[in-house]
């Protein structure tokens, strides 16, 4: 490994079981530095959710070990986790606003005063473009709104890792493509530690630093991929030649090991 | 909002008047001293006795908030418990599913035996009503929120209480709203039964002392304002339920 061991996301041996002597994941590894972003693709039934679940300490009941630098992440609340699930994850009950000053306040422990909170949520509500629906109630709004607020909460509460289960996969392509780039956006000037699960290759090339490959056959390592798009501007991703030649190589990856 | 609303007003005033009409022409048909003109039941309530009424009617509210108080607080812990934990749950359901159908009423004797004929036994007997619908209600209710509805707060270490206050207890909101609406009514009228004993104030007491005296016109005019104090607490559950499910719609 190039990089330094104890900075940054560091999976060892995990292995989750569910009922029944049924494996959802056996002995993976897997090592995310510090303020890089991965995305991750695999088939359905791989045990990508339940990796997230894991990390997020939603899942307890693994043995191996995940540790976040250097401290593990068994005890729910050592590392500041925002995590995007795929339903958005949103209360219905509260507004857009106070969805976001809930999370804030838990997670928060009195570090910032209400008013330096109140200013961040109107500054990222802002940056998703969504100021204006800072008061409505989630059910009101479209699927890629809802979207926007998961993701803006999700920055808001300042999480030293970020963890999205497709977030986007419910969303038409041009919703998407729009999201997309405003989370990039977000996340270029907020490098969180990040893992991206996705289904969608060029979802994966578009957004991750490094793509993530999940074998089919639990037994194999996941492979993982570096990815040269990932420098080019986010406008000029789509049109380059490494776009091409990157969806092919994921492409035959995904033939090899699905 | 507001548009729709005043038809929904006309409407109810016209079946309001409708009733009234229906209640006259009976009046003209049966023509005997035990069914009253309406118009002279009206002019009797102009008539009573304004602070009277008001101790009677101050009585049945306090009787039925205090049943509705007390079984929400009990039906909200048990119904909550049962639901968010499977090992209470399968010690309690066998009790609540033996208990649920037996009429709670025809336990009136034995609270009054207990408790004597005082204000215990009445908010008693209005509790015990309202308990087992609640506990159930609340129950499912709880058991409805997904589990993943808990997921982002777990993840950034809400703790029991947290959790609780922001998901739970807004999550069962809407069932307990809709329970309280539906076993309101039954409340009123257990409370009507209770107090016909015991007690000399409270409307069922106004009414039933009317009934006594033969004072026909002044036991409607009790039913009706019985029936006006049930329609306000109907209100009142309609106006909770307007500001706290506002993000249904």
């Amino acid at each position: 490994m190039s990089y330094s061991r104890n900075k940054g996301l560091e999976i060892n041996s995990l292995t989750v079981e569910y009922q029944e002597g049924h494996l959802a994941l056996e002995q993976m590894d897997l090592c995310l530095p510090e303020h890089s972003i991965y995305t991750m693709i695999g088939p359905s039934g791989c045990g990508k959710s339940t990796l997230l679940r894991a990390i997020a300490g939603l899942v307890q009941s693994y043995t191996g070990e995940i540790k976040f630098n250097d401290q593990s992440l068994r005890k729910q609340g050592t590392a500041l986790i925002g995590l995007v699930p795929q339903n958005y994850g949103l209360l219905p009950w509260k507004t857009v606003h106070s969805n976001i000053r809930m999370a804030m306040r838990i997670s928060d422990s009195g570090r910032h005063t209400k008013g330096q909170q109140e200013q961040q949520i109107t500054s990222w509500l802002t940056a998703m473009g969504i100021a204006d629906l800072a008061q409505r109630y989630p059910l009101s709004l479209s699927g890629g709104q809802q979207q926007r607020v998961a993701i803006a909460r999700a920055f808001a509460i300042l999480p030293e890792i970020m963890l999205l289960d497709e977030p986007f996969s419910a969303l038409d392509a041009i919703t998407r493509e729009e999201i997309q780039t405003i989370f990039l956006e977000n996340w270029i000037s907020h490098p969180t530690t990040t893992l991206f699960v996705t289904h969608d290759v060029e979802e994966a090339i578009l957004l991750g630093e490094k793509i993530v490959v999940m074998p089919s056959n639990k037994e194999e390592p996941p492979v993982i991929i570096d990815n040269p798009v990932f420098q080019i501007s986010h406008e000029d991703k789509r049109d380059s030649d490494e776009f091409f030649a990157q969806t092919k190589r994921i492409r035959k990856v995904m033939q090899e090991k699905w | 909002m507001k548009k729709k609303q005043i038809p929904h007003l006309i409407r109810l005033l016209f079946v309001f008047l409708g009733m009234n009409v229906i209640w006259y022409l009976l009046y003209i048909v049966i023509n005997k001293s035990i069914l009253p003109n309406p118009l002279d039941v009206y002019a009797s309530m102009l008539h009573l006795d304004g602070q009277e009424i008001a101790i009677h009617v101050g009585y049945s509210l306090f009787r039925v908030f205090a049943g509705v108080v007390l079984a929400l607080i009990l039906g909200l812990s048990i119904g909550i418990l049962m639901g968010r934990s499977p090992r209470w749950n399968k010690i309690l359901d066998p009790v609540v599913y033996l208990t649920y159908p037996i009429p709670k009423i025809a336990l009136l004797p034995v609270v009054m035996l207990f408790f004597g004929l005082g204000e215990t036994s009445k908010i008693l007997m209005i509790m015990l009503i309202l308990l087992f619908q609640i506990i159930i209600s609340v129950r499912d209710g709880v058991k409805a929120i997904p589990d993943n509805t808990y997921d982002v707060l777990s993840s950034i270490g809400a703790d029991r209480v947290e959790k609780f206050w922001h998901v739970t207890l807004p999550g069962a909101l809407s069932v307990i709203l809709s329970t309280i609406r539906i076993s309101l009514g039954t409340a009123i009228s257990v409370l009507f039964f209770t107090e016909i004993y015991g007690t000399e104030y409270g409307m069922g007491y106004f009414i039933m002392d009317a009934w006594l005296r033969m004072n026909y016109s002044e036991m409607y005019a009790g039913i009706m304002l019985f029936s006006l104090v049930g329609f306000i607490l109907f209100l009142s559950v309609d106006y909770l339920e307007h500001r706290f499910m506002k993000w249904r719609k």
